[in-house]
């Protein structure tokens, strides 16, 4: 098998990193993919308590870049997915236990096992960027419409091309309203001002939260509008690049579209 | 070998532009010319082959004949192109400077400009000797540093620093301009208001400040009544 390694980055913490691979994950591997999603956050994991998985942790991906376990060992299946692993971080080390020389060669071991590889990456431009990026054959930078997020969005951006991988950017967090308003960035703005190839536009969504408390994978809740625009964005890194992008759009929006269509309002 | 003081080196030579420059004393005389123009040449090898040479004898007259009976040497030994002799930059006439712009003769003119395509980040750096031009964006967070000018076919957002260390007669330049912050030569200007008029816009200094104008309704250089080298 021979997998491709996807990081998933920001810049800026709390953007929906963590979120965004979970997701992403749990959709290709719902599309019968064989994925591995990796916290490459040493000291701060959290991917492992928003997959629900956290009291079954016997091996980290510490333990198996340094050959204490196997790959095997340390990769965790999902409850209630089949083809979907995660390899926890450790919570004791810290990110200099790994170098980015050691990721190169745990990569090539990683696309022998799976399909797809998600890459957790923690936030910043330090040594923990350097190491998740170190194997990865793909990028996809996570932005919110803040000028802060965008701003860092920029930054890793430029990193990456001067590593050679060209990324490919998901909005998340947009609230169509504010977008409306004009009081939010729109992601024409965004785009326009961070020029990558855009692959999906994730609205707010209060079962967001509801999925990282549970540990219920977001794109298996079938009201979530964010779970389904997770799964168009896997749907388009697996290959359905013609996939159109859908923008989020507000309630009364979509009444207004309709009410114009049959010719009432303006 | 001899020693001899920098100062005193009968012959010197540098490359100038396509040529060699030959610095000469011609007070020497013709045979040690020759001579110390012999070792160096000899150095030189095949570079000197159709070499342009041209002879520099200082702010001297005449030597007419010295310098022709060198460049016969130079030919018959080395099989250098052609000989002349470096004219001083003598008090150029307007009318001649005038010609020259006019006839568009910028053909030889090697340009101090950085130009670049593309998009500066944020976190980049891009610092230009002289002139700086970009064909592309410039992100918030990325900063553009230059001696001379900055023009920006695109987009600035970030910082833009012109007329590095202090040359305040410089300006910046751009299609749509958003900058952070510019600087030029020791102003600097922050919060300027923003203006979202998508219009070519450019700062420059005025009376110790920087003023920001719409670059076609103020068209500074449009005075100018013909091509000049910035």
């Amino acid at each position: 098998m021979d997998g491709r390694i996807i990081v998933i980055t920001s810049g800026k913490g709390g953007v929906g990193k963590t979120t965004a691979t979970a997701s992403i994950g749990a959709a290709l591997a719902l599309q019968r993919k064989r994925v591995a999603v990796i916290d490459m956050d040493i000291g701060l994991r959290n991917l492992d308590v928003v997959m629900g998985l956290e009291n079954r942790i016997i091996f980290n991906v510490v333990d198996a870049v340094k050959g204490k376990c196997k790959l095997k060992q340390a990769a965790i299946k999902d409850r209630r997915i089949d083809d979907l692993f995660l390899i926890p971080a450790s919570q004791s080390d810290n990110k200099n236990v790994l170098s980015p020389k050691d990721m190169v060669q745990f990569g090539e071991k990683l696309r022998r096992e799976f399909d797809f590889v998600l890459m957790d990456c923690p936030a910043g431009i330090e040594r923990g960027f350097e190491n998740s990026v170190a194997a990865a054959d793909e990028a996809v930078v996570v932005c919110t419409p803040e000028v802060s997020s965008v701003r860092d969005a920029d930054r890793v951006i430029g990193l990456l091309y001067a590593r050679s991988i060209t990324p490919k950017l998901v909005v998340n967090r947009i609230i169509p309203e504010m977008v409306e308003k004009g009081d939010m960035l729109s992601h024409v703005d965004m785009v326009d001002v961070l020029s990558i190839e855009l692959v999906g536009l994730v609205p707010m969504d209060d079962h967001v939260l509801i999925s990282t408390n549970t540990g219920i994978p977001l794109v298996l809740q079938k009201k979530s509008k964010a779970g389904e625009a997770f799964q168009r964005i896997a749907m388009r890194i697996n290959g359905a690049t013609d996939l159109p992008i859908e923008v989020p759009q507000s309630q009364d929006r979509f009444w207004k579209k309709i009410g114009s269509k049959l010719g009432l309002g303006k | 070998m001899r020693k001899v003081n920098q100062d005193r080196v009968p012959v010197r030579i540098k490359g100038m532009g396509d040529g060699l420059c030959v610095t000469l004393d011609p007070a020497q005389p013709l045979s040690h010319l020759q001579e110390e123009l012999a070792i160096r040449f000899s150095q030189m090898k095949n570079l000197a082959v159709n070499a342009r040479v041209i002879f520099d004898i200082g702010e001297k007259d005449g030597y007419e004949d010295l310098i022709e009976e060198l460049g016969k040497f130079l030919r018959k030994t080395f099989g250098v192109g052609s000989v002349s002799r470096f004219l001083r930059d003598g008090p150029v006439s307007e009318e001649i400077i005038r010609k020259r712009d006019m006839e568009n003769s910028w053909y030889h003119y090697q340009s101090d400009v950085l130009m670049l395509t593309g998009r500066v980040r944020s976190g980049q750096k891009v610092t230009a000797r002289k002139h700086l031009l970009i064909m592309g964006d410039v992100n918030p967070g990325a900063e553009v540093l230059a001696g001379g000018d900055i023009l920006i076919m695109g987009s600035l957002r970030g910082t833009a620093v012109a007329g590095q260390p202090d040359n305040d007669g410089m300006i910046v330049l751009a299609l749509d301009f958003q900058p952070t912050q510019v600087q030029i030569g020791g102003f600097v200007a922050a919060g300027l208001p923003p203006s979202s008029k998508k219009l070519p816009e450019f700062a420059h200094v005025e009376n110790g400040t920087i003023v920001v104008e719409d670059y076609l309704k103020a068209d500074p250089f449009g005075r100018l009544p013909w091509p000049q080298v910035r």
